[in-house]
This record gives C-alpha cells, sequence and structure tokens, in this order.
C-alpha cells in the first residue's frame, strides 16, 4: 500500500533505508546466493551489503520506538541492553583502552560478562555502548571492510579511514533507531590513534574519551591523572582505576574490567579484573585496596 | 448510525502491536565436555494456558541445541528458518556447521530483523569443535556472547541468581586451600536444572507443565555413564560420528 | 472549633490524591498492591451454602503467599469470599464483620445475610470502585441460605451459583455443567472441589490447595486445605552451605549482657526537709 509512496518519497524511513543498503550495496532478494553456503549473511560482501526487514507500516520507525525503547516506556517488551563506561586514550606508548562488563535491561542486571571491546582486527579495536548488537554487528561488518581493503590496496586501513567508514554508515541510517557510541582506537603509520564515533554521525579524532552512563565517573579520575608521557604500567594502572571509579560509582556500569593496551605492533590483552576485589584486595600487584578502608584506617 | 459517520470523517491512528508474550522460561549451562539445555513447556497469554506441552528446546544438529523464549509464533519461525539454513548448510558442505558458525549464523539472522525484531530470547547449547561444553545467549537482536551458564525467560531472575551461586559460586568463600571448580559434573548439573525449575514451578504463574532436559555430550565422555540409568531419558541422536544428544522429560506443577 | 487545625475526618484519607494522579499521568508508576488473581465460588444445595476459594495470592506474575485464606469470618453463620485487592478485601470483610457483631448486640437478634450485603454494597459503592474487592458472600439466616456476590463499584447479584475472580470463567464452566436443584451435602462439596480446582488447573492466577465452607443452619464446617493437589515435589538434593561460605571483613564479639557494678557512696543523706 504504501510502496509508491516510498518509492517517490525521500523522508520515509523504507527510502532511507533503501539509501543506506546502496551504501552497503544494495541486495535485493531476501537470501542471497551466500546465504545457502557457508558464508552466513556476510556471505554478500563481495557484492552486495546486508538486508534488513522493516515492518510494513507507515512509520517503521516509531514502531521500533514503541516496542524497544525502554527509556521512554520501561514496560516495553524488547529490552535492549544499555549501562556502559568505556574509555580509551593515547599516551606516549599506544592507547589503553578499559571497559566494564555489566549489561543492564532496566534494574536488571542482565549480564555480568559482557565483551565490550570489539577485536576488530590484530590492530583494530572498537568499545561497545549503547545497543550492544548495533556496537557488535557493525563492527564486525566493519573488521571485513578493513580486510577487504587490506587486500584491495595492499597496505593496512588507517584508524583514520575505518572510523570514517564506520561512521558513514552509521550516518545512513541515522534516525532508524541505531544507538552506539563507540570508540576506534588502533595504531597505523601517524602512530596511536583514538576516534569517538556515534549513531548520531559524530566523529571526533582525540587524545582520550569515555563514552557511557559511568563516563563522568571515569573522567573524574582520568582527567586527574592523564599525561602524555605516562609510562605503559602508569597508563594501564589510569585506565583501571578509572574504570573501577565508575564501577563504583555508576550502578548501570561494574562487575569486571577489561583492559587492553594497542603498541605499535598490534593490540593486547591485558587483563580482566574484578571491580569488587580491586575495591577490597587491590588489583594483584600489591598496590594495596582501591576502597577507602585504607585511608579510614590510616586516620585511625 | 452516528458512531460510523465518525469513523468516516476521522482518520484513526492505529498502532501496530504483532507482539506477545508467551512466557515460561529456558536455561543452559556447560559442562567441561557437555552440555545441558533445558525449557518448561507451558505456553500461556495473560492469565490462560495456551498448552501445556509446547517445546521450547529443539535439536538442531548432533552438537548443537537451540532454546527460544519470548514471543511463541517468533521463536517457532526463527527455529524453522535456522534449521533450513543448516540444512543448506549440509547440502553444501555435507557436514554439520560447527556451533561457533550457528551462533554468528543466529546473530547475523536476528539482526537482519533489527528494524522490525523477532522478540524472542535464544540460548544455544552444545559442543565446540574441540569438545568442549558451550553456550551462547542472544539478545532479541543479535548481540551475543559465549558463557558457561544462562537463563532467560519469564524466571529468568529467578533462576539466574541461584545460577550464579550454584554454578559461578557467587558470594560463596572456598574453605581455606581449596578451590571452587570451573566446571561441575553432570551428576551435579542436572538436578540443579531440575530444581531450578520445581521452585520457578512454586513461584512463578507462567512457568510449569513439563519440563524437557536436553543433554549433548561429547564423543567418549564420560557423562554418559550418569546417563544411561536415569529415569525417563530418551537419545535422539541423529548421527553415529560421535556427539550424542539426549532428552530426559520430567513433570512440573500444573497449577 | 480550637482543635480546627489537626482535625482529621474518619476514613480514608484524599489529599494525595490529585498529586498521585498527576504522577501517574507523568508516567509514574503506581506501587502495585497484592491482588489475589483468584478462583472463588459459592453453590446453594438442598440445606445450606457451599463456599470455595483457591489460596494463591499473587504479585504480578510472582506467586506472594502459596497457601492464604480467602474465606473471611463475617458472622459466624455468615461467611466471604473475597477476590482483587487483597488488603481491601481482607479490611472491607473485618470492618462488616465487626459492624455486623454491634448489629446483632444492638439488635439482639442473628444478623441476616441481606443485611451483610446491603452494608458491603452500600459501601464499595460509597467508594466508586476504588476499594478493590469482589466478594461471594453466602450464609444461612432466619430467612434459610442466601447467595449473593458483590462487585468493587457496589452492584450485587443473587444467584444459585456463583463465581468471582480471574478463575471464575473455568469454574463457572463446572458449574453449569454440573449444578442442579436440591444437591445433597456431599454432592454440592463435590462440585464446588470440582469448580476451584479447575479454576488453579486452568486460569494462572489461581493455585496451591482448595479451601471449602459448609453453611448450614445446624452450624459452619470450615474445611480448610480440603484438597491439596500442588504439594511441592521433593528437591533433588540439599542447599546447606558449608560453615565460613560467607566472607567477613572484621571480627567484633560484643558483650550483650549489661554488668552493672553498684558501688554505694557514703555521704550526706538526701536532702528532704
Amino acid at each position: 500500500m504504501n510502496t509508491f509512496v516510498d518509492l517517490y518519497s525521500t523522508t520515509s524511513a523504507t527510502a532511507q533505508l533503501r539509501r543506506a543498503q546502496k551504501i552497503t550495496e544494495e541486495e535485493n532478494e531476501e537470501f542471497s546466493d551466500g546465504s545457502w553456503g557457508s558464508q552466513a549473511g556476510f556471505g554478500t560482501i563481495v557484492k552486495g551489503g546486508p538486508s534488513f526487514m522493516v515492518p510494513n507500516v507507515p512509520d517503521p520507525t516509531s514502531f521500533l520506538r514503541l516496542h524497544t525503547d525502554d527509556h521512554a516506556d520501561p514496560s516495553c517488551r524488547i529490552k535492549i541492553q544499555h549501562g556502559t563506561t568505556t574509555l580509551a586514550f593515547r599516551f606516549q606508548g599506544g592507547v589503553i583502552v578499559a571497559v566494564d562488563s555489566r549489561a543492564t535491561a532496566g534494574s536488571y542486571i542482565a549480564s555480568g560478562t559482557v565483551k565490550k571491546v570489539i577485536e576488530i582486527n590484530p590492530y583494530l579495536l572498537g568499545t561497545m555502548a549503547g545497543g550492544a548488537a548495533d556496537c557488535q554487528y557493525w563492527e564486525t561488518y566493519l573488521g571485513m571492510h578493513c580486510r577487504l581493503h587490506e587486500l584491495r590496496n595492499r597496505e593496512r586501513i588507517s584508524v583514520s579511514a575505518a572510523s570514517k567508514y564506520l561512521s558513514n554508515l552509521v550516518y545512513s541510517y541515522k534516525g532508524m533507531g541505531l544507538s552506539m557510541g563507540t570508540m576506534i582506537c588502533g595504531w597505523d603509520k601517524t602512530g596511536p590513534a583514538v576516534f569517538y564515533v556515534d549513531s548520531d554521525g559524530t566523529r571526533m579524532k582525540g587524545d582520550l574519551f569515555s563514552v557511557g552512563s559511568g563516563s563522568t565517573f571515569a573522567y573524574g579520575v582520568l582527567d586527574q591523572g592523564y599525561r602524555w608521557d605516562l609510562t605503559d604500567e602508569e597508563a594501564q594502572e589510569l585506565g583501571r582505576r578509572s574504570i573501577y571509579a565508575a564501577g563504583h560509582r555508576d550502578a548501570f556500569s561494574g562487575n569486571t574490567c577489561n583492559l587492553y593496551h594497542v603498541k605499535e605492533n598490534g593490540w593486547q590483552f591485558v587483563g580482566n579484573y574484578d571491580i569488587a576485589k580491586m575495591h577490597y584486595e587491590g588489583n594483584g600487584t600489591g598496590a594495596g585496596p582501591y576502597g577507602y578502608e585504607p585511608r579510614i584506617t590510616g586516620e585511625n | 448510525m452516528p458512531g460510523s459517520m465518525v469513523a468516516m470523517t476521522q482518520p484513526v491512528q492505529q498502532s501496530f502491536n504483532p507482539y506477545t508474550e508467551n512466557g515460561g522460561t529456558i536455561l543452559a549451562i556447560a559442562g567441561s565436555d557437555f552440555s545441558v539445555i533445558a525449557g518448561d513447556t507451558r505456553q500461556s497469554e495473560g492469565y490462560s494456558i495456551q498448552t501445556r506441552y509446547a517445546p521450547k528446546v529443539f535439536r538442531l544438529t548432533d552438537k548443537a541445541v537451540l532454546a527460544v523464549n519470548g514471543f511463541a509464533a517468533d521463536g517457532n519461525m526463527f527455529v524453522k528458518k535456522v534449521k533450513q539454513r543448516l540444512e543448506w548448510y549440509r547440502h553444501a558442505h555435507a557436514k554439520d556447521m560447527p556451533i561457533r558458525a550457528i551462533a554468528r549464523l543466529i546473530q547475523t539472522m536476528l539482526y537482519a530483523r533489527r528494524f522490525f525484531p523477532y522478540y524472542v530470547y535464544n540460548i544455544l547449547g552444545g559442543i565446540e569443535e574441540d569438545g568442549t561444553g558451550a553456550v551462547y545467549s542472544f539478545d532479541p537482536v543479535g548481540s551475543y556472547e559465549r558463557e558457561t551458564c544462562r537463563a532467560a525467560g519469564a524466571a529468568q531472575s529467578l533462576v539466574q541468581p541461584f545460577l550464579d551461586n550454584q554454578i559461578y559460586f557467587k558470594n560463596q568463600t572456598p574453605a581455606a586451600g581449596t578451590q571452587f571448580p570451573q566446571h561441575l559434573p553432570l551428576t551435579s548439573v542436572l538436578p540443579l536444572v531440575i530444581d531450578s525449575f520445581t521452585s520457578a514451578t512454586e513461584r512463578h504463574i507462567e512457568v510449569g507443565d513439563g519440563l524437557e532436559i536436553y543433554v549433548v555430550v561429547a564423543s567418549g565422555s564420560t557423562s554418559l555413564q550418569g546417563l544411561q540409568n536415569l529415569r525417563g531419558v530418551q537419545e535422539v541422536t541423529g548421527t553415529t560420528d560421535g556427539e550424542r544428544v539426549f532428552v530426559i522429560r520430567r513433570e512440573l506443577k500444573k497449577d | 472549633m480550637n482543635s480546627s487545625s489537626i482535625y482529621r475526618p474518619a476514613g480514608f484519607d484524599f489529599s494525595n490524591e490529585i498529586r498521585n494522579n498527576f504522577l501517574h499521568e507523568k508516567g509514574l508508576p503506581l506501587p502495585g498492591a497484592t491482588s489475589t488473581g483468584t478462583t472463588i465460588v459459592g453453590c446453594l444445595f438442598k440445606d445450606g451454602i457451599v463456599l470455595g476459594a483457591d489460596t494463591r495470592a499473587t504479585e504480578g506474575p510472582i506467586v506472594a503467599d502459596k497457601n492464604c485464606e480467602k474465606i473471611h469470618y463475617i458472622t459466624e453463620s455468615i461467611r466471604c469470599c473475597g477476590a482483587g485487592t487483597a488488603a481491601d478485601t481482607e479490611f472491607t470483610t473485618a470492618l462488616i464483620s465487626s459492624n455486623m457483631e454491634m448489629h446483632a448486640l444492638q439488635t439482639g437478634r442473628k444478623p441476616r445475610v441481606v443485611t451483610a450485603m446491603t452494608m458491603l454494597k452500600q459501601m464499595l459503592h460509597r467508594y466508586q470502585g476504588h476499594i478493590g474487592a469482589a466478594l461471594v458472600l453466602g450464609g444461612v439466616d432466619i430467612t434459610g441460605p442466601q447467595l449473593f456476590t458483590i462487585h468493587p463499584h457496589g452492584s450485587t447479584d443473587k444467584l444459585p451459583y456463583v463465581t468471582m475472580g480471574s478463575g471464575s470463567l473455568a469454574a463457572m464452566a463446572m458449574f453449569e455443567s454440573s449444578w442442579k436443584p436440591n444437591m445433597e451435602r456431599e454432592e454440592a462439596l463435590t462440585l464446588v472441589k470440582a469448580a476451584i480446582a479447575a479454576g488453579i488447573f486452568n486460569d494462572l492466577g489461581s493455585g496451591s490447595n482448595v479451601d471449602a465452607c459448609i453453611i448450614t443452619a445446624t452450624g459452619t464446617e470450615m474445611l480448610r486445605n480440603v484438597e491439596m493437589p500442588n504439594q511441592r515435589v521433593q528437591k533433588e538434593r540439599d542447599y546447606k552451605f558449608r560453615r565460613g561460605t560467607t566472607a567477613w571483613r572484621k571480627e567484633d564479639i560484643r558483650q550483650l549482657i549489661v554488668q552493672e557494678h553498684t558501688k554505694p557512696v557514703g555521704g550526706d543523706e538526701m536532702d528532704t526537709s
């Protein structure tokens, strides 16, 4: 019923989606040849982009919001996981990426073991804030395109180009309900690089970012401890300590901290740290607990 | 009729609501070389029971079992489409899709409906290519994670804390000089699964009627002995090349 | 009028109503009251009334009480089953029970079921449905066995067999197929038990056990848990925790018994002059 209008309108959500699919290269059939074999949904990557089913209603965007937006309506059925603290900063020794591991649906902790750092490839990391599926899916998709870039150009994609690819991609879906706030981190010809990309279409180059409900707490610790000439150990501790502070004060962040360090020859996983353990016992390096206890007992 | 005149002249905004909640609960636990995937069989809407036997757990291959919970119509359609894709894979490659690939397949299938989601919470359990037990849990639009145990559905908030305590030993301190095991044997996992469901049945009105527990066992696993002499166990293995799948059916309270 | 500033009228306090309605319109969910998503029934037989109820109380989809009592005492020969908001049924029946006792003392007669019915319907109507009580009132008085239903807004029915609550359709199906006039006591009890069982098994809001109450001219018999078809099954294992399972931060032992030492001090006596 709406097809004729959609075909010629420029503002309807379906028309917009069609334009978005042109960017990821359009695929008209529901299943392409690729889906018959082993390439899963990404089998279409060479010739076409992924295709999305849209409800046949006048306004699919408000339909989606009606059923999934738990900010406006806490009783909505499909709960998309929210609540996060993520941070990344550039320093002399590379990039530190630290995130918490909590996923919340309303007041319920849906998971305490979420991997919020997405390993795009051995030298690119993406962080996850907002819709978990949006971040996981599009950053995986980005990873495949980074590989295609390597094959086509015989060199690794720059962090700038990778983040711009993602930024353009999510911008083409603007207003459709995607929700992601991510930092694309890596090391390229220009050295360590961090880019902030979100679903509004924002893309910013920077030295230091924190994203999520606990970001204000993380910034507090991060800003007072940040210097360009931090040593590797100091930088890692700063990342850890900032996520601890957010996990301690923000109800929607917590459980554990995942820490990554991007160096010249790719990223390495530094460790997983229990936030409660850091509070009571410290990070395991013998530096003492992060909580107030030592400060209070010192006073006595 | 004055009423019909109003309807004729004024356009009425009708909201499109294709979703309902059909209750029930599913759970899965991974062991070192086995995986247990369970669900109750009640399907309800509001205060009415639609059926006392609607399976929520499905054998996909000999090494993968999928549990679906949420909106039953979406769930059944989704399982049907996953099975179809696995069939196509078998025709193309003459083997079953490995479980980590099934997990990624499910992600892309769910995400393809990002703007018209399947209202379904999926838990995939089975045996990884390296012979270890695996559980993958998904949200309705396809974000997923490999875990050791996961409960979903109506009584998720009743069952998951129990599992956290008994499987991950959360809020328990081990005796001095000892450590809690990383993986529990099948003989301790099955009682936990059964007790989870009998307890959820006690306190949640949408859980009950019947319980179906699928057990996927890696080839040559010692867990097989514990299964053979169990009450109400039935083997549903399709091929003879390693992994074996069993179902245990139990009654739950019907009130 | 010197105490007008602290005067409070008797009964409900509505001073927060406008504020709460405003907040509700702004999207603040009201705190949910425990509701007895319920099956309650009443049935007339040859020489009396049989009342029946399930014993499940729910808070949304969670079972709040597995064995609650829904057959409330009004007088020795009048009882009332309640469905709806648990607190409302409880307090409404208690208030009317009290007033019925007063009425009996005042008149010196055994009060009638219609009296209780009228008191209940007038009270519920006065509060315009805000008291969420749906009741089945039954008893035997000078005029014989009487059976009523009272809806939350105050309307009443007088019927030979009645059901209420979320399981009312399941229970009514049993009555519609099996009820007949002038049943024997045992026959009526069996039918009531079957009606409640239908609610217990087919309505998610109802569950656990069957309560029944048989009221005849000769006396009232309260049959608490006449049927218990939903006993908890044996757990597969026990969940005892080893001593020392709970972590602690510090240990501090205090003497709870206060030890008092009185030491008489010499000196001047108290001046009492």
